[in-house]
């Protein structure tokens, strides 16, 4: 696989601005190559922030979800080549996977690096995988996969269409109220540009009545009210079920799974879920 | 039921000025941090422990329960109780003598007492004015009662207010009432420098020993105190300009603290709990007093520790001659030196209800690795600082070693205790 390396993190702005622009193609396509930034200093103000914003405690150890954070502008920058059909601006994102190999410092230089693949059909669709991993001293410290759904294009292969398992109704535990404002304030921390998250006119174009809260703020949210009950180092999957409008208020949920975590986030009565998270050491 | 109530060790991280590099950290990450570096050294993960007192000086409304929310963010196990408490910079020396006398009476086995303060993060509040007219708008029962209400505001009220740095009563910061004090009591520039620049050569010393590799976790980045300058020296601080007390002043950036942040925490138990749980035993809490002054009367603001110094070494039959170490927490180099002099005046301690001059000490002993000058002063942190700093100072010096803390704090107050290595 042939490696494109950039001097620093690419802005995101023009990136996505191209990426809002229909692809008239219909097979879901991604690019072959690696996209890397080398020696990336973590900020600790945007760190802090981030925290103040997902409700994390600031500390020397980094929540896993910030290193998605930090090569999110390459997943974006990846997608904007000419080489690819699918559009993250109109994909939706279905699910996520981390992997925290070792507890990582904020003071720790990171090499991030992204790929894309595993391209595959879906009844509503194809299905892309975007990876990612953060190296340190040439030691992988954190890996990530983010599944997109790119509505309406084709790929390869049958349709993987199994069903969700059944989601059992739960009584939450904890009730956070989401601010209109969080959009915006998720946008400052993340980068992400995405107006469908703090417009309601975009949110509207892409079919939802109200903007929606980013799911990756939704789940470092979840994370972050586990906090020192997670083990130190860990995998975390989530399944981003239905999208959280705002302002709104949600419900809560975990269990202990053996060293690990089962986790919601639902509806206020606990009936519908929004985000399905399981912690395993 | 009376128990010995011991210091195993104690965590803090670096202190650093106001708006450096903890400008973005929140009094709650400074003293998570402080308090898993703690559970990290003696292996406290998971364990409930009987009790966690902490506070800090300038605290936001939302941290009512500051230190609770810390513990349940540390890895401590999270059925482990925690109260704030507040004396001014008096704190984390009486969250440490409350968690000492609980054990001491078989309340707790073993506790952890702690202080944190951020001048970087302080609550900014809304005027009284403001306060008033919005919650009589919350009160109201009709739309026509809040608008009332909301009328009530005037443009004056919108001006966020910032926390207060002056003493309520008489209006003058600590500095302002410090150079008075400095004045009455006839402290020169030249020993006022002296003490700052012994407390950095102290302090660095300290560091370059490695006395500090098993009291301090690195926090952002930072493994050192920040405000420590180890090649300062009398000379250097002869050059700065009085920031207290006129253009005459003696008082300076230099030998005043720095606005600080930073959190410290010690951990205690009785003598029992920790032989059992093979922990160290640095040294005994003996004894403590608290005092104050009378200020708004016009007494010295920051001598409160003198008449609790005086009570309590008659209480426990000693003189300043049978401690090997005292620590006398420097908010300004002067504090330090007229609270030595006030100990010595006769007529001074006879005033105070004593039976006569508590007596002189041997400046040698005093503040030996470091204090408040070089080290940073964030508020409610130093009595916290200095207990643990003071326990393995004690416990270096061999078993029965005695050491005396001294500590003022606003209100006229002042915080004293007794450690005895073990």
């Amino acid at each position: 696989m042939s490696t494109v390396t950039l001097d620093a993190m690419p802005g995101m702005g023009a990136a996505f601005a191209r990426a809002l622009v229909p692809s008239r193609a219909k097979d879901a396509r991604v690019p072959a190559h690696e996209v890397r930034v080398p020696g990336h200093r973590q900020d600790v103000a945007r760190l802090a922030d981030y925290c103040r914003v997902t409700g994390f405690t600031l500390r020397d150890a980094v929540p896993p979800t910030w290193i998605h954070v930090l090569a999110f502008p390459l997943h974006v920058h990846l997608l904007g080549d000419a080489d690819a059909s699918v559009r993250l601006a109109g994909a939706v994102h279905v699910s996520n996977a981390m992997t925290l190999h070792r507890p990582v410092s904020l003071t720790e230089r990171l090499d991030l690096a992204v790929t894309a693949g595993n391209v595959r059909a879906h009844r509503r669709g194809a299905l892309v995988d975007l990876s990612a991993t953060a190296q340190a001293d040439g030691e992988t410290v954190w890996s990530g996969v983010s599944t997109y759904l790119a509505s309406g294009m084709r790929a390869p292969g049958t349709p993987d269409d199994s069903p969700h398992p059944p989601f059992a109704p739960v009584t939450p535990h904890a009730r956070w109220r989401l601010g209109s404002t969080l959009g915006r304030d998720y946008r400052r921390v993340s980068g992400d540009p995405n107006p469908i998250h703090t417009s309601r006119l975009a949110a509207k174009g892409f079919g939802f009545s109200r903007p929606i809260i980013h799911g990756m703020w939704t789940h470092a949210r979840a994370l972050a009210a586990l906090e020192q009950r997670l083990p130190a180092v860990y995998s975390v999957e989530v399944d981003f079920a239905k999208p959280v409008a705002l302002p709104g208020t949600v419900g809560f949920h975990a269990a202990d799974a053996g060293g690990g975590w089962d986790a919601a986030v639902t509806s206020r009565d606990g009936t519908k879920p929004h985000l399905l998270m399981r912690v395993r050491p | 039921m009376s128990h010995n109530a011991v210091v195993i060790g104690g965590n803090r991280i670096p202190f650093a000025k106001a708006g450096g590099p903890y400008a973005e950290a929140s009094n709650h990450d400074l003293l998570t941090a402080a308090l898993d570096g703690l559970v990290a050294r003696f292996g406290l993960a998971g364990t409930r422990v009987g009790e966690v007192a902490g506070g800090a000086v300038l605290k936001h409304p939302k941290d009512f329960n500051l230190t609770r929310e810390v513990v349940l963010s540390s890895a401590l196990s999270p059925a482990t109780p925690a109260c704030d408490l507040q004396q001014a910079c008096g704190t984390g020396l009486e969250t440490t003598i409350y968690i000492a006398n609980k054990i001491a009476l078989g309340q707790i086995d073993v506790g952890i007492s702690a202080g944190v303060d951020s001048a970087s993060d302080a609550p900014i509040t809304v005027s009284d004015g403001l306060k008033r007219a919005l919650l009589r708008a919350n009160r109201a029962r009709s739309a026509a009662e809040r608008a009332k209400a909301l009328a009530g505001i005037r443009p004056r009220h919108l001006a966020p207010q910032a926390p207060g740095v002056a003493e309520p009563r008489t209006g003058l910061s600590m500095g302002e009432h410090q150079a008075l004090t400095t004045e009455r009591w006839g402290i020169g520039r030249t020993e006022q420098d002296e003490l700052a620049a012994a407390s950095h050569h102290h302090l660095a010393a300290a560091w370059d020993d490695g006395f500090f590799d098993d009291l301090v976790t690195p926090y952002l980045g930072v493994a050192k105190d920040a405000i420590l300058r180890p090649d300062t020296s009398v000379e250097k601080l002869a050059k700065l300009k009085p920031a207290f007390g006129g253009p005459q002043g003696t008082m300076t950036a230099g030998n005043s603290t720095a606005l600080s942040d930073g959190a410290a925490t010690a951990l205690l138990a009785s003598e029992e709990w920790a032989r059992e749980n093979g922990m160290p035993v640095l040294a005994r809490f003996v004894d403590a007093e608290v005092a104050a002054v009378d200020h708004p009367g016009g007494d010295d603001l920051l001598l409160g520790p003198v008449a609790a110094t005086g009570r309590l070494l008659a209480r426990q039959g000693l003189t300043p001659n049978d401690f090997a170490l005292i620590e006398i927490h420097e908010a300004f180099a002067s504090t330090v030196l007229a609270t030595l002099k006030a100990w010595e005046d006769e007529d001074y301690c006879r005033g105070l209800g004593l039976d006569g001059a508590i007596g002189t000490l041997d400046r040698a002993r005093l503040n030996v690795a470091g204090s408040s000058l070089a080290a940073g002063h964030p508020f409610a942190a130093t009595g916290a600082r200095i207990f643990p700093t003071l326990a393995k100072l004690l416990h270096e010096r061999g078993p029965g070693s005695k050491g005396l803390i001294s500590m003022c704090a606003a209100g006229g107050q002042g915080v004293v205790a007794i450690l005895e290595a073990v």
